[in-house]
């Protein structure tokens, strides 16, 4: 690469990335807590005490959305679940801060375990929490284990179910009839207070471990499980924290408003939630807030309009139902034109590449090398696949051992890319056996096999988009295992054997083709892996990119002794890296040797070339293949 | 309907323009403009702002005293409704009207209690509403005395056996038929079955079959259940072939229900009132509409109307417009003058008690006119 030298300064720069993410991610955080600091006091400024009114009902709605935010957000599904947490909450931190003389007549029939406690609304909050974190252990094990549709339907279904039961549940809520008595403490400081305090949370999640996880696994459910990421604990952390915050939230809003009933929490509430969410963006937590004060500002302007007025001496009629209508112009001006709300899919505020950061000038050393790779083989023993009855893959066995490249080919539909998803078990195997080490590989779970070392990348790039190119190495390192600072380093360390220095902080779907490519690598190798299985590494790279890859891989190999099993449509790129190859053809093992014996290998050529051609022709071909152009052998 | 807007748009430019003079009466107004409220809110707030308007015209309540109305839509949302009391309170209400239900009201009352300013509910017939404090009243005939009175007319017909269908997702579904059966039993009859139903529930042959099987069969079938609910349970009912009479609740006094042709024929069912010919109801009937252009086809205009009377009544006997003492005043009215019926308040939980009517709808759309009784407060199921 001739422009290495003039890369020196910036390598320097990498090292200043984790510092700058952190510093940006307290700037996000802030621009958030400013938006509804900023909406409050403008509201208590510009009308006083009915501004503050406002505000009380906006602050608990900013938690309320931006606790939804905690799952929707970064699982990428939408939930209507959360009215069910917020009715526990209210009705449970209802029953304990109640007056007992107002209990006993309120709720004369309540479980003596739950009657005349009389907390203290601080007091009763962590039992609250608690009984929220129970309750969404309990329903999100079984909602984790869903995605898409589904999911959000079960959702819904957990909010009629639970409305069902608080109707039922007379004893305890009075059934259908307004539950009251419940001390109305939530004023402006209680809910400002909560907001900014959910606000945080909802960011230091979102940017941890566990959020960068799942929101991997929003982005892309196959290649984070290839990290060893279970996307099913993912969801189900994201589900318990956002439950038992909306839990909060729901106490928060049952001391707002003093009387309710199981209607309250219901669909109205929970729409007019999503809606919020949807406005703003559901992917953020800058999102969340902005929606729920651009909604909130809206319609409160709206209704002091709604009454009629007089505006320069012409006076406009009342009428009612505008706040409604404008609400749903908004939310249908906002699908329209931006599809991903109003802030879109980043936080607001400065990136970690902004150069609001320059300054700053603590570095994360880059990890050391890991240590070679010792001795192993990935072994396929016997694998049979077939998809609805045709053979995709019928006994194939073959060796890739680590610190060498073995390469496998064969023409398109041959089964190279079964053979990888049985390996990684990404596909079940009908029969057979595939080892490394001692591990089989097909007992263990599919997140378990990257924890054996064994890695891959996919033939169609398979990134985290949103993640940024950072992101993306640093939450494969926490994938496997490592601490906060050996995960910034090892990330540091991929980043800059890929030449990502000055990408670090670009989102992965925003980086040109060719730095995708090698940062799918950079990922599978922040885990320290003993074999990688490389899926068309080089497809749609131009001849100077793939000569640099292989320069790459080769250097690779030969620094960590790193195995790969190497598949690939450019012949001239397997035989250069590989050190021994084996040739698939409709799904089977045609030919195994050195790259010099496969070319010379008649059943090889037949299966490239075609039945019926001279030994001359073969020859040809294999000349072509040796010229300094191009050899890519398509069939 | 341009009418009412324009009624409201007067209303709010006064809201909105003046500020309330210290002799002026300040009633604030809980009225959803929108959602499943509108429909009682809107006549009622109508009504009420009609009869408000011609006490401003003789100076005021008793003569005396201008009343200034704020008027507020809750959109039928229960926070909106927490926030738009506080508004009011803020804005200097002496007396809150709150929504037709017992949701809004209660939290509405949570809130006046503070300061034990007088809050009466639109329509919330829900007896349980005025067990938040001393300060909150209803105004309607409650579902207890509904229920009480239509028992007592079933029982009086010689039926014995009722069949109850109710759905627990509203307060009025469930209470309405809960209260009857515990009158009826009172008396002498029995429940020989229930059923539940959901809201909104589109298929009622199931409930049909059950009550078909039944043994032993019911000589009358309850239910409080509302539109959409009671034209698909009696158009199942009827056209499985059962013709057991059917009794209801006052949300059956609707012209739509009237329009539902030989299914509805017969069905009875309670009502705050009835426009008897030379009644002060039918003249306000026709005052309203010469007035507005618009007919009250509802009970909840001229129950609105008679808010503004009770008002004024407990103003009068209070001698004041401090809080307590109006509150104090009204709690303690006995046979206050009304249009659509006249209310006591002494002796009750603050929820009216007023005569209710027994209707019958015919066939052809029209609605019969039965009787009227007050229900007895010594026998009427408690909330």
């Amino acid at each position: 690469m001739g422009d290495q030298v003039t890369r020196k300064p910036e390598l320097a720069e990498l090292q200043f990335h984790p510092a700058r993410r952190k510093a940006a991610n307290a700037v996000q955080t802030l621009v958030c807590l400013g938006l509804v600091v900023l909406a409050v006091l403008l509201l208590s400024l510009l009308f006083g005490r009915s501004g503050e009114r406002i505000a009380v009902q906006m602050c608990v709605n900013v938690a309320a959305v931006v606790a939804l935010g905690v799952f929707c957000g970064n699982s990428g599904i939408v939930s209507f679940g959360h009215g069910a947490f917020m009715l526990i909450g209210a009705y449970l931190s209802g029953i304990l801060t109640m007056p007992a003389g107002l209990q006993r007549t309120a709720l004369p029939m309540l479980p003596d375990f739950l009657a005349g406690h009389e907390l203290g609304v601080w007091v009763a909050m962590p039992i609250v929490a608690l009984a929220g974190l129970v309750f969404a252990a309990a329903t999100g094990s079984a909602i984790a284990r869903l995605v898409g549709a589904s999911a959000t339907i079960a959702t819904l279904g957990l909010l009629i179910i639970t409305h069902g039961v608080a109707i039922g549940a007379r004893e305890i809520t009075r059934g259908s009839q307004t539950f009251f008595g419940v001390p109305r403490i939530t004023d402006l400081g209680v809910a400002l207070g909560a907001a900014v305090f959910l606000i945080i949370v909802a960011r230091l999640y979102r940017e941890s471990r566990w959020g960068l996880s799942i929101r991997a696994v929003r982005d892309d459910p196959s290649a984070a499980i290839a990290l060893g990421i279970n996307p099913r604990r993912s969801r189900f952390i994201a589900w318990c924290l956002s439950g038992t915050m909306l839990t909060l939230v729901g106490a928060l809003y049952g001391h707002m408003l003093g009387a309710f009933s199981p209607a309250s929490f219901y669909l109205p509430l929970v729409f007019a939630h999503v809606a919020m969410m949807i406005v703003g963006g559901m992917y953020s937590v800058s999102g969340a807030v902005t929606g729920v004060v651009v909604i909130t500002v809206l319609q409160d302007t709206i209704r002091q309009a709604e009454g009629g007025f007089d505006l320069f001496g012409v006076t406009f009629p009342a009428v009612f139902g505008l706040t409604t209508v404008a609400l749903g112009v908004a939310i249908l001006l906002i699908i329209w034109l931006r599809p991903q709300g109003l802030v879109g899919r980043e936080e607001l505020g400065p990136g970690s590449s902004s150069r609001m950061f320059n300054t700053i000038r603590s570095g994360t050393k880059r990890a050391a090398a890991p240590s070679i790779v010792g001795d192993g083989v990935l072994s396929a023993e016997h694998l049979f696949k077939s998809f609805a009855g045709v053979a995709a893959v019928s006994d194939v066995s073959f060796k890739a051992p680590t610190g060498a490249v073995t390469g496998l080919i064969g023409p398109n539909g041959a089964g190279k890319s079964t053979v990888v998803n049985l390996l990684t078990r990404a596909y079940e195997a009908d029969k057979g056996a595939a080892r490394f080490e001692n591990a089989d590989l097909l007992k263990i779970s599919r997140e378990g096999i990257a924890r054996q070392g064994v890695a891959r990348t996919f033939q169609n790039l398979r990134l985290f988009g949103q993640l940024t190119a950072y992101e993306n190495v640093l939450v494969a390192a926490f994938a496997s295992g490592q601490g906060a600072q050996g995960a910034a380093q090892i990330a540091i360390r991929e980043l800059a054997a890929f030449d990502l220095d000055d990408m670090a902080g670009t989102a992965a779907e925003s980086l040109p083709y060719g730095a995708r490519k090698r940062l799918e690598i950079a990922r599978c190798l922040a885990q320290a892996p003993s074999i990688i299985l490389l899926d068309e590494p080089a497809a749609g790279m131009n001849p100077a990119e793939t000569e640099d890859l292989a320069d790459r891989l080769s250097r690779l190999g030969g620094e960590r002794g790193v195995g790969m099993l190497l598949i690939d449509h450019d012949l001239r790129f397997v035989n250069r890296l590989s050190s021994r190859i084996v040739v698939m053809n409709r799904g089977q093992v045609i030919c195994e040797g050195t790259p010099e014996e496969i070319r010379a290998d008649p059943a090889v050529i037949e299966a490239y070339i075609g039945r019926g051609r001279t030994a001359a022709t073969a020859q040809a071909a294999q000349n072509q293949e040796d010229e300094p152009s191009r050899g890519v052998v398509e069939t | 309907m341009k009418m009412r807007i324009s009624l409201l748009a007067a209303a709010s430019v006064i809201a909105l323009g003046t500020s309330a003079s210290a002799d002026d009466y300040v009633v604030g107004v809980m009225s959803a403009q929108s959602g499943y409220l509108a429909p009682y809110d809107q006549p009622s707030y109508a009504g009420f702002k009609y009869c408000i308007d011609k006490i401003n015209e003789n100076g005021g309540l008793n003569g005396s005293i201008p009343v200034k109305t704020i008027v507020k839509d809750t959109r039928s949302d229960i926070a909106e409704g927490v926030k738009v009391v506080q508004e009011m309170i803020d804005e200097g209400a002496q007396f809150i009207v709150a929504s037709a239900d017992a949701d809004p009201t209660i939290a509405a009352a949570q809130i006046t209690a503070a300061d034990g300013i007088p809050t009466m509910t639109f329509a919330g017939t829900a007896p349980v509403l005025t067990q938040v404090g001393e300060h909150v009243f209803g105004s309607y005939p409650a579902d207890n005395q509904q229920a009480a009175v239509l028992a007592d007319y079933a029982y009086g017909e010689g039926l014995r056996k009722v069949y109850l269908v109710k759905s627990p997702d509203a307060a009025y579904t469930l209470g309405g038929p809960e209260y009857f059966g515990e009158a009826f039993t009172a008396l002498g009859g029995e429940v020989v079955g229930e059923s539940l139903y959901s809201l909104n529930q589109p298929d009622f042959s199931a409930i049909v079959t059950t009550i078909k099987a039944s043994d032993p069969q019911p000589d009358v079938i309850v239910t409080w259940a509302w539109e959409p609910d009671f034209p698909a349970f009696i158009k199942a009912l009827r056209g499985a072939g059962v013709q057991t009479p059917v009794m209801g609740g006052d949300v059956l006094d609707t012209p739509t229900v009237r329009g539902l042709g030989e299914a509805v024929d017969g069905v009875i069912h309670t009502s705050g009132g009835y426009p008897n010919e030379g009644s002060k109801y039918a003249t306000f009937m026709e005052e309203f509409e010469a007035a507005t252009g618009t007919t009250p086809d509802n009970n909840y205009y001229v129950n609105g109307c008679d808010i503004a009377h009770m008002i004024e009544q407990a103003v009068d006997a209070a001698g004041s417009t401090d809080p307590a003492a109006v509150s104090a005043a009204l709690a303690e009215i006995e046979d206050g003058e009304g249009i659509m019926s006249n209310f006591t308040f002494k002796g009750t939980d603050r929820m009216p008690l007023r005569e209710v009517v027994i209707a019958k709808i015919n066939a052809d759309g029209s609605k019969e006119f039965i009787k009227r009784e007050l229900a007895d407060l010594d026998t009427l199921p408690k909330p």
